[in-house]
């Protein structure tokens, strides 16, 4: 057979190199081509995950048996030589960007597989990659801002056993600078200033919410087919909005990307709440900057905590063990009391006094008053029982006004008392006390101090002069809890009390429970998981929206917003693309049929995207780890996969 | 199950107490000179603890008078526990050892009351926990000859104890139920007794057919409100709310709204669909929708919004606003805006509140319809600005938002009293049945419509299962190789519990049917697997291997005949699950035909959740009296043949 000469761009010599040029025949097989090429370069390295890349066809040549006729590559074929993983820029559902290696000739749902695996996220099936949306302008700083984490380091192939190390997995542990992107995925990031969260891309319409959904890659395609370059940069994000499986003690990076994904779609509004629900997750949010805060150390870098379990058990021991002394125990045997000044208003009786003061005993989550501290041996004038009541703050730092509103339930209806307080002190103290009786516990119990803290710390961020502020960590601007529109509504002193208000009913969970608390609250809302496109329904001359969720289709009015109608994928007999007129066709049980042309999102995206929820509902809880990919690909892969 | 679960809870609570108890017992023990005498009051001490409430009935600090009376309460529950080893369980019998109260309702505390009386058969059995607590007490006594020192240590340990048993005050109440053909039965109630034990105890004093829909309701009649208990609520938290003077009732009825949300989902999920697909909806489907809502990470409340009439505050008339309800509560659209999220206000939020049914508020209230329901504070007992009225078009709606709000207020624990009650009323159907459970397979109990909730049930409480399991295992062994046979046959079966999530894929026409197949087969190890945890469950659990001797002496017939059921019981819960698996008509039928037979069988975890309870029903409380070593396994072996010793002791000194 005659030979002839094939020219083959190397990467790894430069771009200015030229072609180094082999002698082939056509029955000789890819992998011979690349022996040659490999020999002929002279360089001595390890070639093993490079591969020819044919530019003009847009298609990797993978498969090394086959001979380069079977490929239909004759001389004129513009072969590249290169690295198949090359390094990626990350953006992360926390907003940071993370450089690392991902796989450019696989199909994306590999290489998502790759990056999650390297980055320890389990149930990597429901993430996928988008483009990001262009930044306005180019800043100078944003390029200084991004690269502080680089796993590039990390070799591909200690990747593959997910065993702990120091708390994390062993390819972390190698190196400070790894160790330091580990503890960046597993702990949620402090709030962003509430600038920041303003200056970024909120969307503001159905419409705009649908434009984020073209963006999506195909699945089903290798990142060097769809131009993606190296040193890209790329979204990571949860996709499909059913997590299976979540296990806190496995997934701590999972968890706290999710929390993150989550947190950012309140903050920019990318899905709907109401007030009261802003509130608490500002509450929440609250809660878990401050326990990643103090918690991570004691987390993730001793040694011994490998086990969740066995930490959470440490952690008990110790607590237990703080009043295990019997001098300490006695101490909490003499029920603790509270004894103080107050003044008290009761706004049904119309004194014209107003506050009035009397001795007040806090015992036994009920408050009783005398009229001086001398006669607190005798007979309260009115004993008080607070359990089941509402105690809410009633205060102006500046004004020096520290009060306590308490609606105490009673057969009659609710009554309302106003206690005032002199100081910041004293108000802290009997509000916790006050909390914790509402729920029927008393001072002796342990949560009593954090109360007390938590309280202060609120006090801290109401006052307005900076300079006060002992404690930095503490000081969060209540503005960076909440998105945009409420910043906007509310200044910090009134949004201030209210998110202390939503935090008692969160402050005693822990950071696992709280992350978890968040996503709950995050998925009980009516939108959540949906994901928009904008479409055309056959026979319709208007654009209207597509609601994907993980159980449903809904067609949405674009006009009004409303509901028109919605499917759920258990009553849904087939789907058909016709990738001709780009038209996806559906029929559901009882001969409903239905079919639209996509406008906003390619129709690949929408079929992916039933596809997928599909795919994600066959998975059961018995067959954990096993990850079907080829049904996968079955199910989202369009004409290509059959 | 739930009961079991909630029992346990009970049990584990005594046992901290015990343990903290302990710890100072074993420091106390040393400078008692007469052992004997100290070991005595151990064993006296340990019921003393299950009597909590006698002792909060002493003035704390006079130790003399209350070892008098805990030697008292010894007795007495001693007796008692003796009539009860006769056979004869009085339902009555609470109020000695308050300790029971629970017990009688549940199986599970039975042991723990139990071991106590065990010594007398059993030399060697005794639960650790139970030694060490007595220990504490007795110090005071001996401590005498000591240091002062270590005295004032003791001292301060015992009144230490003395604190914690106090914590553990029990508050009870005298509550008279009104029965449904209006006669009454009074009942004494603890403070930690849980509707559902309460539910439980009035199933066995009326032999009714325990259905899901029995409910304990509250009634006001000044306010003309009713409400239905939820099982996990404590009853006694709602009842102490009530005026000295009042008027409200608790009744014993059938509810059929209690749960109507899991036998018909669509109802209150799909309520916006035509009438027509609601009511064709197939059972597999309601089991998905159930699923769908109740089972992910997040509860998902129906999404329900409808203009509903509002009574102004103070006003006589009632006014109309569009309503909608969240997770987080009921908001309403202002005037003039829209129905987006940011722009709703908040009516209200659930978490100080509960929702009430509104009786004939038309002529009370002038209100549009009878259709009413109420937002309040549970102690709120008469006329009130706080109190929230609603007033629907019709029934359906005020029953739809009633149970939406009911979601979105005790998320979890509905479904988990409703899968509860299911075992119940499988258990008492299998009792009934049991014969003819016994010799047909498929034909089992009648569960059929709720058979989803048992489905779930596997995934969700494994541990009740598994005890169950072991129970068929040890205790009559012949039936159990039998069931393991015929499922092995019927494989394809099994395959289908594990099916049911991944029906919508299986809709797909792409989906080749052997994806499905592939599926199945790993379904069948499970089955397999499923009974070795129980396994080892059992070798946690004392009562199961002894309790077969046990049954025969103490409740013999009736109990007996109850294990064989569980085995078969499969049936039952198979029978019900089927269904989901089929996800696709295609693919569905497919595994129709292959699986029709073994239907019954495949639920196997599920069933054995559901047949499991009649067996520990009756088998499980027997066990434990004599059984008690295993557990004292766990707690400390010391203590355990001291506390033998010295029960042995006090028996000769008696």
């Amino acid at each position: 057979m005659a030979a002839w000469d094939l020219s083959v761009t190397v990467e790894d010599l430069g771009a200015d190199a030229p072609p180094i040029t082999v002698s082939v025949t056509s029955d000789l097989h890819i992998g011979g081509v690349i022996l040659k090429l490999v020999e002929k370069s002279q360089v001595k390295r390890d070639w093993s995950d490079h591969a020819l890349w044919w530019e003009q066809k847009q298609q990797w040549l993978l498969r090394t048996a086959w001979t380069l006729e079977k490929c239909g590559i004759q001389a004129d074929a513009g072969l590249i030589f290169m690295a198949q993983h090359k390094p990626l820029r990350l953006g992360l559902p926390n907003g940071l960007t993370l450089r690392l290696r991902a796989c450019f000739s696989g199909p994306v749902f590999r290489t998502v597989l790759g990056i999650c695996k390297m980055l320890n996220i389990r149930r990597p099936e429901e993430l996928s990659l988008l483009r990001p949306i262009e930044e306005k302008k180019k800043k100078k700083d944003t390029d200084l801002s991004e690269e502080l984490y680089d796993l590039t380091e990390v070799p591909l192939t200690s990747v593959s056993r997910p065993c702990l190390y120091n708390g994390m997995p062993a390819h972390f542990a190698d190196s400070l600078k790894t160790e330091k992107v580990y503890k960046m995925l597993s702990v949620s990031q402090p709030a962003p200033a509430p600038e920041a969260i303003a200056k970024l891309y909120r969307p503001a319409s159905v419409v705009d919410k649908a434009h984020i959904h073209s963006r999506w890659l195909d699945s089903s395609r290798s990142l060097m087919q769809q131009g993606v370059q190296e040193n890209d940069r790329l979204w990571l994000r949860f996709k499909y909005y059913c997590f299976h499986d979540l296990e806190p003690k496995y997934d701590v990076v999972r968890l706290t990307q999710m929390y993150e994904q989550a947190r950012w779609a309140i903050l920019l509004e990318d899905i709907d709440c109401t007030e009261e629900e802003m509130l608490l997750f500002g509450a929440i949010q609250y809660h878990i900057n401050k326990l990643s805060l103090s918690e991570p150390q004691t987390m993730t870098s001793s040694p011994a905590m490998d086990d969740l379990d066995s930490a959470l058990q440490c952690l008990e021991v110790k607590l237990d063990g703080a009043d295990s002394s019997p001098q300490d125990m006695l101490e909490n045997l003499t029920a603790p009391e509270l004894n103080d000044y107050l003044k008290i208003f009761r706004p049904k009786r119309l004194t014209l006094k107003g506050y009035k003061q009397y001795w007040f005993k806090f015992k036994d989550a009920s408050i009783s008053y005398y009229k001086s501290k001398e006669e607190s041996l005798g007979e309260p004038i009115q004993q008080i029982n607070l359990k089941g009541c509402e105690a809410a703050p009633d205060v102006n730092v500046a004004g020096q006004k520290f009060c306590i509103k308490l609606l105490i339930p009673a057969p009659e209806g609710m009554n309302e008392v106003y206690l005032r307080c002199e100081n910041e002190e004293q108000y802290s103290r009997w509000m916790a006390a006050c909390r914790l009786a509402s729920k029927g516990k008393s001072l002796a119990d342990r949560l009593f101090q954090s109360e007390v803290q938590s309280i202060r710390s609120f006090l801290a961020m109401q006052q307005t002069n900076p300079n006060t502020h002992t404690d930095n960590s503490m000081s969060i601007n209540t503005h960076s809890l909440v998105s945009p529109r409420y910043s906007k509504k509310y200044k910090v002193k009134q949004l201030t009390p209210r998110i202390l208000e939503a935090y008692q009913n969160v402050a005693q969970l822990s950071l696992t429970d709280a992350l978890l608390r968040f996503l709950q609250i995050w998925q009980a809302l009516p939108d959540f998981g949906i994901s928009f496109v904008v479409v055309r329904f056959k026979g319709s001359r208007k654009d209207e929206v597509l609601g994907i969720a993980p159980n449903r289709l809904i067609r949405i009015d674009l006009g009004v917003g409303d509901v028109v109608k919605t499917w759920r994928y258990n009553n849904m007999r087939q789907w058909n693309v016709n990738w001709d007129i780009r038209q996806v066709a559906i029929e559901f049980d009882g001969n409903v049929n239905m079919a639209f042309s996509c406008v906003t999102a390619d129709c690949k995206i929408v079929h992916e995207f039933i596809g997928g929820y599909i795919f994600m509902s066959t998975r059961s809880r018995e067959q954990s780890d096993t990850l079907n990919e080829e049904l996968f690909h079955k199910l989202t892969g369009g004409h290509e996969a059959l | 199950m739930g009961t079991g679960v909630v029992v346990f809870g009970l049990l584990l609570n005594s046992f901290v107490l015990c343990f903290s108890l302990q710890s100072l017992g074993v420091e106390t023990l040393p400078p008692e000179p007469p052992s004997s005498s100290s070991k005595e009051m151990n064993f006296s001490m340990g019921f003393a603890d299950m009597n909590v409430e006698s002792l909060n009935e002493l003035e704390e600090n006079d130790l003399d008078a209350l070892m008098a009376d805990l030697m008292a309460d010894l007795n007495d529950t001693e007796e008692k526990l003796a009539v009860d080893l006769e056979g004869q369980k009085e339902a009555e019998a609470p109020p000695p050892d308050l300790p029971p109260a629970p017990h009688g309702l549940s199986f599970y505390p039975v042991p723990s009351l139990s071991t106590p009386t065990s010594p007398e058969k059993g030399p060697n059995t005794f639960s650790a926990p139970l030694a060490d607590s007595p220990a504490p007490i007795l110090s005071p006594p001996t401590l005498p000859q000591h240091e002062e020192i270590e005295a004032q240590m003791k001292a301060d340990k015992i009144k230490l104890a003395l604190e914690k048993l106090k914590e553990a005050k029990v508050k009870k109440l005298v509550v008279k139920v009104v029965m449904h053909d209006g006669s009454s039965k009074t009942l004494m109630v603890d403070e930690r007794q849980t509707v559902r034990d309460i539910l439980d105890n009035l199933f066995e004093k009326t032999h009714c057919d325990c259905n899901v829909d029995w409910s304990l309701s509250e009634t006001n009649p000044e306010l003309q409100l009713e409400r239905g208990f939820e099982d996990h609520e404590n009853l006694v938290d709602p009842l102490s709310a009530w005026t000295r003077d009042s008027e409200n009732k608790v009744i014993f009825q059938e509810r059929p709204d209690k749960y109507e949300i899991f036998k018909n989902p669509q109802n209150f999920y799909l309520w916006k669909k035509d009438k027509k697909t609601i009511k064709d909806m197939k059972d597999r489907d309601k089991e998905l929708l159930v699923e769908e809502n109740f089972c992910g990470t997040s509860i998902i409340v129906p999404d329900l919004e409808g203009v509903l009439y509002l009574r102004e505050d103070g006003k006589k008339s009632w006014k109309q606003r569009l309503f909608l309800l969240r997770a987080s509560g009921i908001y309403y659209v202002p005037k003039g805006k829209s129905k987006t999220s940011r722009d709703l206000v908040c009516f209200v939020q659930f978490d100080n509140v509960n929702v009430y049914y509104g009786k004939e508020f038309k002529n009370k209230y002038k209100a549009p319809t009878d259709f009413c329901f109420v937002l309040k504070h549970p102690q709120i007992q008469k006329e009130s600005q706080y109190i929230k009225y609603l007033c629907c078009d019709d029934a359906w709606t005020m029953n739809l938002w009633v149970t939406g709000i009911r979601i979105a207020k005790y998320g979890k624990s509905l479904y988990e009293n409703y899968k509860t009650s299911m075992k119940k009323a499988a258990v008492t159907t299998a009792w009934t049945n049991r014969i003819t459970t016994t010799t047909s397979i498929p034909s089992t109990p009648s569960p059929t419509p709720k058979a989803k909730a048992s489905g779930q049930a596997n995934g969700h409480a494994p541990q009740p299962p598994a005890e169950p399991m072991a129970k068929v295992g040890n205790a009559p062994p012949p039936p159990p190789p039998p069931p393991l046979l015929p499922t092995q046959i019927l494989p394809p079966p099994p395959s289908d519990p594990v099916l049911p999530p991944p029906p919508p894929p299986l809709a797909v026409k792409r989906i080749p049917s052997a994806t499905s197949v592939p599926r199945q087969l790993p379904s069948l190890p499970t089955l397999p697997t499923s009974f070795p945890p129980s396994l080892t469950y059992m070798a946690n659990l004392p009562p199961p291997p002894p309790s077969l001797s046990q049954d025969d002496s103490s409740e013999s017939p009736p109990d007996f005949l109850p294990p064989p059921p569980p085995a078969l019981g499969f049936g039952p819960g198979a029978g019900s699950l089927p269904s989901p698996p089929p996800v696709t008509p295609p693919p569905r039928q497919s595994n129709i035909g292959a699986g029709a037979p073994p239907p019954p069988p495949p639920p196997p975890p599920a069933s054995a959740g559901l047949q499991s309870t009649p067996s520990v029903r009756k088998t499980g409380p027997p066990p434990p009296k004599r059984t008690t070593p295993p557990l004292a396994a766990p707690s400390g072996g010391d203590f355990m043949s001291e506390l033998a010793k010295a029960m042995a002791k006090k028996r000769g000194n008696q």
